[in-house]
């Protein structure tokens, strides 16, 4: 059964701020949206909640009701930042991981699933990799809270109930439903005004909403209630959307002799970096950053630098030239031992990519629709065709000749020649050849097609094939492979009905 | 280095001949494909009075509505009708399917001017002629002549090998073989 986690960091945006300002951590403090009086409240902490200050007040009005309350903006790209270095991080416990920045329909950073099926052959036990996974976190100075269970609302839910940080594992779907249910609606963060709303009710958790008729509550609540209350329902379970793994590309050289001269350096970063192009032009992406990190001789420590185009980028010269503006910078106290080259990649336009394709001309299918055209004109229509399959039982109906018009673009079976299946193919004659009759002894001393080709040596078949009965033109070949002494490999059939044997093609 | 892909024949007149026991057929629908793979549009110009057949080039990759089939008579023809479609710039191979004994009316004339044409559109010009590797080549500007022989290996399958008789661009000799399945029915 898969597993999966869910990881909430209460109030983001706050702990952001909190960790710029720890002096804050006793005082009552708030997420606002601008640094202005009339700015909303956006988030607050306990010391902020038990003075009466609530998301959704002014900033004017929640000084007013505490006056030591502590204020900052955090500004989205912030938030996105920390998102992404977090996803990162988390992708250290489990490959998939989804930051849900754009999770349930609404806006909530706060939050991260990690697929944890089979993590527990990795680190003993689903607990001990979550209590890893709590402590790495609060290590990087965030307060989390986990829940271990099967599905994505459930441990969303479970995770945003609990009181405390911490870790809480379900060992069982009944379970982890019973507790989810349980979890109160106002953990969650829906309309402030829905749960204004069905707290008038006696809605209070989860269980009460799955409770309610779906068409009812969409009716009186709208859709974002319709779609709270199928996810609590397990009516709609989207499959995680791992964000994908960012993956370095890296090659180092050691060099025979230390180097210090910058012009030589710069060669020696071209041999590594060149192959590197190749593999990220392969995935369709470009450089996004460069990092060099040269060892100097006599041990002393290595000299790290980053470069960054002004974006992504296959450009092997002007990466060349960004290196070598790094290399011919401040001298360093020793020569350079080894080269170490890593790059990281970001999606590029497609256009940038053919630097690296193969080089292969543009083909233009309008210049070509009318050369087919004054072929046409010159040796008639059906001199320019196509092969078309067909589900004949005969092997001239197996396929027609069709007149073409225009030039199709190719679409070939198999992605790659690697893979790709080989057959050796037949020469078909546009109409059988008689053959001489085959002598009555055995084996060959059949002279299929006269002395020069030799006897055949051997006969593979029959391979019968009969038709036609039904509308009265009965055909009976008996289809053979035909090895003769030169090599041939002749394409023949016995005619039944004609009492003859005939010569089809051959394998060429 | 992959000497039989269609990158080593841009801008070459190439020359495939065998004799009895040969797979040029075999080969060249190969290659066929592997152009079409790598996207470019193929134009087939038979000029005997047999040609290959579709379902066994299907079977190898091909895409047969995508493949352009000219039909003609005399090599002559076949060379015309191959001017037209090089001078378009909208093929990327050219595979002439050409009678032995129509191979005289290839003047020099009409061989250079396809290879200007292959040149100038980095297009690949391939001539099939059936005919022993001793056999004189067409003429001199055939830059690549290989020579199509077919082995048994095991039951059903064969390895075709490319016997480079001539190459301009690098020593002869060299050999280049891949493995085929039969038709259905050979053993």
């Amino acid at each position: 059964m898969d597993r999966l986690a869910c990881v909430d960091l209460p109030s983001l945006s706050l702990q952001l701020l909190l960790a710029r300002h720890p002096e804050w951590a006793e005082l009552p403090a708030a997420v606002v949206a601008e640094d202005r009086p009339q700015a909303l409240v956006l988030r607050v902490n306990e010391a902020a909640r038990a003075a009466q200050v609530f998301p959704g007040q002014r900033y004017a009005a929640a000084l007013s009701l505490a006056p030591e309350l502590r204020a900052g903006v955090v500004p989205p790209h912030d938030i996105e930042a920390t998102v992404a270095a977090l996803t990162i991080r988390l992708q250290r416990f489990s490959p998939r991981v989804e930051p849900a920045a754009d999770g349930f329909g609404a806006t909530d950073p706060d939050v991260f699933w990690l697929d944890a099926s089979g993590l527990e052959r990795l680190h003993g036990s689903l607990a001990h990799w979550a209590e890893s996974l709590h402590v790495d976190l609060g290590s990087a100075g965030f307060i989390a809270r986990i829940a271990v269970g099967f599905t994505r609302f459930g441990t969303y839910a479970t995770a945003k109930a609990q009181a405390r940080a911490g870790v809480i594992l379900f060992g069982d779907p009944a379970e982890e439903d019973a507790a989810a249910r349980a979890a109160p609606l106002d953990r969650l963060p829906i309309d402030p005004a829905m749960g204004a709303a069905l707290r008038k009710l006696c809605i209070r958790t989860v269980g009460d909403l799955v409770r309610l008729p779906a068409r009812g509550l969409l009716e009186r609540f709208g859709p974002e209630a319709h779609l709270l209350h199928r996810l609590a329902a397990g009516d709609l379970c989207p499959p995680l959307a791992a964000h994908p793994m960012e993956e370095t590309f890296e090659d180092e050289i050691l060099l025979d002799f230390a180097e210090s001269d910058a012009t030589r350096l710069l060669f020696l970063a071209k041999r590594l970096l060149d192959p590197l192009l190749a593999r990220l032009a392969a995935r369709g992406e470009g450089v996004a950053e460069l990092r060099l990190r040269r060892t100097l001789e006599r041990g002393r420590g290595p000299r790290e630098d980053s470069i960054r185009p002004a974006a992504p980028t296959l450009d092997a010269l002007l990466l060349l030239d960004l290196l070598r503006l790094r290399l011919e910078g401040a001298a360093l106290p020793a020569p350079v031992a080894a080269l170490h080259l890593a790059v990281r990649g970001a999606p590029i336009p497609h256009d940038q990519l053919r630097v690296f394709a193969e080089e292969r001309p543009r083909r233009d299918p309008h210049a070509a629709d009318r050369a087919l055209a004054r072929l046409r004109a010159e040796l008639g229509d059906g001199a320019v065709v196509r092969a078309r399959l067909l589900d004949g039982h005969l092997p001239e109906t197996q396929f027609a000749w069709e007149v073409l018009e225009q030039c199709a673009v190719p679409r070939p079976s198999g992605a790659d020649g690697a893979g790709a299946s080989r057959f050796l193919v037949r020469r078909i004659c546009d109409a059988p050849h008689p053959l001489p009759p085959r002598p009555r002894h055995e084996p060959d001393g059949w002279l299929v097609r006269g002395i020069a080709h030799g006897p055949v040596l051997r006969l593979i078949g029959p391979y019968v094939l009969r038709g036609g009965w039904w509308a009265g033109e009965e055909v009976h070949r008996e289809y053979h492979f035909a090895e003769t002494q030169r090599g041939e490999l002749l394409w023949i059939f016995y005619d039944r009905a004609r009492r003859r044997w005939f010569l089809h093609g051959r394998v060429e | 280095m992959a000497r039989w892909e269609l990158a080593e024949l841009r801008g070459r007149l190439v020359e495939i001949t065998s004799a009895a026991a040969g797979a040029p057929l075999s080969v060249a629908i190969d290659l066929v494909a592997k152009a079409q793979r790598g996207g470019e549009t193929v134009a087939w110009i038979a000029a005997r009075p047999s040609n290959f057949f579709p379902p066994d080039a299907a079977a190898s990759g091909v895409d047969l509505a995508a493949l352009v089939v000219v039909r003609v008579r005399g090599a002559q023809v076949a060379a015309r009708a191959a001017d037209k479609l090089l001078r378009s710039d909208g093929f990327g191979l050219v595979i002439l399917d050409l009678e032995p004994a129509t191979q005289a009316e290839l003047s020099t004339a009409l061989q250079a001017r396809l290879l200007a044409l292959a040149q100038k559109h980095a297009a690949g010009v391939v001539f099939l002629l059936e005919k022993r590797g001793d056999a004189p080549s067409l003429g001199s500007l055939v830059s690549l002549r290989v020579e199509a022989r077919r082995r048994r290996t095991t039951e059903g399958r064969f390895v075709c090998d490319l016997f480079a008789l001539k190459d301009k661009r690098q020593a002869s000799g060299w050999t280049h073989g891949e493995a085929f399945d039969g038709p259905a029915g050979v053993r």
